[in-house]
């Protein structure tokens, strides 16, 4: 009989109550996981409270010039507006050229591309490259567009890294999303008649809509927060200035948010201490501010089925 | 029904592309209201140009002082000013990359010929000077100088393995009898040693090993280096925590580090056989601060031909104003007659 190698729940039940009493296993797993919790909590407040409490009198004397003004050695007058446009600059170019690019490359192999040795093969190292450290894409840009291209050290080149870092995760984060869309729906439209492009555009990718959302402005918070890439292909840790419009802003020396934190955690003034808080500050803000769309976003196209 | 999700969704998402961009830009424009410096440098009619300056990280605060008044005076000019290293600076010079290049140290013999190789003629100006700090905790009482047979003992490449400043005791005996390095200050303190110093990779770890190990080095015929096993890090201000955290801590650190942080870590006197002297910017500008080192920078004078920018610049750098910024970043001025050496190099090369 099956019953004899495999327990059935009446016997799980009778065994449970003849051991019987306060069931203290539950307990304990219950109170470790609360503890995990309030550990990781703990550790992000106390980073943040660190960094906000350092980050005061920056913050509190001068928050309007130091968001408007240039590098500087000089702490008294150094800002962080050219990291502000750079990271900005930067995250779009990346909006613009991973998010099509890898949007397209997923809906390709979850909706047209047949199971062959070939899709999985080109699948697995999508994931594989999504693992490969930031610095190796940083080395790639390097040695194709700065040196190869000859492009040199100016943000189009760095957005171009930052676009070919955050690809991999584009793609899975929309296979994933596309994935989850119920075949029942694709039966469907291709049954009343529909195209596989009408199906697709029409059906799998706005039900998808909330995930691959989710997943890419989450991958432009990472580019917004890379650093080691970005020092790689020449963000300028020290300091510069561009005049013109967004063509010379584009070919001309740049920098980011996390780089200007690189950077002013280096230098020996004081005064740099609290600069570099503030520029994390900031930092954690525009972060926060990048996933909160997300959420909004993913909220506001959630469908049900 | 579902067509109309689509079209929806770019609607939505437009507004919110086209804020960040519409952002993107006023921040931009905000960015270049530069402020005009009130100091005076020479008063020459404004130039413009592009600047790029890459090299040491020790110098670039003061390049990029004098760059941010430069600019300030000549609006049109557009510059950049980077510290990934002297080497790394040298490289990119000499495959004519940037204009200028900064250093810590003279141009090595390969990185010269790497310049000759690609045709690139330069001009070489001493701007100030950079003391080496050899530091540690202000808890260790036993310890104010240290000479350079010390600092082998201690640091060098036959200390390896050594725990307890005491351990070195009986390598300071045997170095005893090296004339010219200073006295042994043996026996140490019993007590750990905590080494934490600047890496390989760095120009103050160069520095460092030039003036104390790699002379004693060679006499013992050994490798001038340091000794592999202690906590390395490129970032002095990691450096500095390192020091102050532990009670019997040994490193080194350049004088500008040592000096801001003089609450945390104690600077001791340094012996190069002419007696303990105390690192201050009086002792270091004389020459009697064993260990200081002149920082430069690199003219690429085939670009300052075409270039007026290049001229001007350095122009203005060895101006009063401009070298100024040598004692702003908290490093130490040229005595006058180097100075006038520099401006003569600049002027007649």
């Amino acid at each position: 009989m099956s019953a004899a190698s495999s327990p059935s729940t009446a016997d799980l039940v009778a065994l449970r109550l003849r051991s019987g009493g306060f069931d203290w296993q539950s307990y304990v797993l219950h109170g470790a996981m609360l503890l995990a919790m309030l550990l990781a909590l703990g550790i992000l407040l106390v980073l943040l409270a660190d960094v906000a409490v350092k980050a005061l009198p920056v913050l509190t004397q001068r928050p309007l010039d130091f968001l408007t003004s240039d590098l500087s050695s000089r702490p008294a007058r150094a800002g962080i507006a050219q990291g502000l446009v750079g990271s900005l600059l930067l995250v779009l170019f990346v909006a613009f050229l991973a998010l099509p690019i890898g949007v397209g490359a997923a809906v390709y192999l979850e909706e047209y591309a047949r199971d062959t040795p070939i899709t999985r093969f080109v699948r697995t190292n999508i994931r594989n490259l999504a693992g490969v450290p930031a610095i190796v894409y940083g080395l790639l840009g390097l040695a194709v567009f700065v040196t190869l291209l000859g492009l040199g050290e100016i943000l189009v080149v760095g957005g171009l890294t930052l676009a070919i870092l955050v690809l991999p995760i584009v793609v899975i984060t929309t296979s994933e999303a596309l994935r989850a869309v119920p075949a029942s729906i694709r039966e469907a439209a291709l049954g009343v008649g529909a195209t596989r492009w009408e199906t697709v555009r029409n059906h799998v990718v706005p039900y998808a809509a909330p995930g691959i959302l989710t997943g890419t402005i989450l991958s432009l918070a990472r580019a917004f927060g890379e650093t080691a890439p970005l020092l790689m292909v020449g963000a300028v840790a020290g300091t510069f200035s561009v005049h013109g419009g967004l063509i010379e802003q584009l070919t001309g020396p740049y920098t980011a948010l996390p780089t200007i934190v690189f950077n002013w955690a280096g230098q020996p003034q004081d005064e740099f201490r609290s600069l570099t808080a503030a520029t994390i500050v900031v930092l954690v803000a525009v972060i926060l501010l990048v996933n909160g769309t997300a959420i909004l976003l993913r909220n506001r196209y959630d469908r049900r089925w | 029904m579902f067509g109309g999700i689509p079209l929806t969704l770019s609607r939505r998402v437009r507004p919110t592309v086209a804020g960040i961009l519409a952002g993107a830009v006023i921040l931009a424009a905000c960015s270049n209201t530069g402020s005009p410096d009130e100091s005076s440098g020479p008063s020459v009619a404004p130039v413009s140009g592009t600047l790029t300056i890459s090299g040491s990280s020790t110098v670039e605060p003061i390049s990029s002082i004098v760059a941010e008044d430069f600019q300030a005076l000549n609006p049109d000019v557009e510059y950049s000013v980077k510290g990934p290293g002297t080497g790394d600076g040298f490289a990119k010079f000499c495959n004519g990359e940037t204009d200028i290049s900064d250093a810590s140290r003279p141009i090595k013999d390969e990185e010269a010929t790497a310049c000759a190789d690609k045709g690139i003629h330069y001009v070489e100006l001493k701007i100030g000077i950079d003391g080496l700090s050899v530091i540690t905790s202000p808890a260790n009482d036993a310890v104010t100088c240290l000479s350079f047979l010390d600092l082998y003992a201690l640091l060098g490449p036959e200390s390896q393995g050594f725990a307890n400043w005491s351990d070195a005791d009986a390598l300071a005996g045997e170095l005893g009898s090296l004339e010219g390095f200073g006295d042994s200050h043996a026996p140490y303190p019993d007590v750990a040693l905590e080494v934490t110093a600047p890496g390989e990779e760095s120009g103050t770890y160069d520095s460092f090993v030039e003036f104390a190990i790699s002379k004693i080095a060679g006499e013992r015929e050994q490798e001038a280096v340091t000794r592999p096993d202690y906590i390395p890090s490129p970032d002095d201000n990691i450096i500095i925590e390192g020091i102050a955290g532990s009670d019997s801590s040994l490193g080194w650190v350049g004088f500008a580090f040592a000096d801001e942080s003089s609450d945390s870590v104690k600077s001791l006197e340094v012996d190069g056989g002419k007696g303990c002297v105390a690192p201050t910017p009086e002792t270091i500008a004389s020459n009697d601060y064993p260990m200081s080192r002149p920082l430069f920078i690199y003219v690429n004078i085939d670009k300052e031909a075409t270039n007026p920018a290049i001229t001007a610049f350095v122009d203005y750098y060895l101006s009063d104003a401009g070298i100024a910024a040598v004692t702003e970043a908290d490093y130490i001025a040229l005595t006058a007659e180097e100075l006038a050496a520099t401006r003569s190099t600049w002027d007649s090369h």
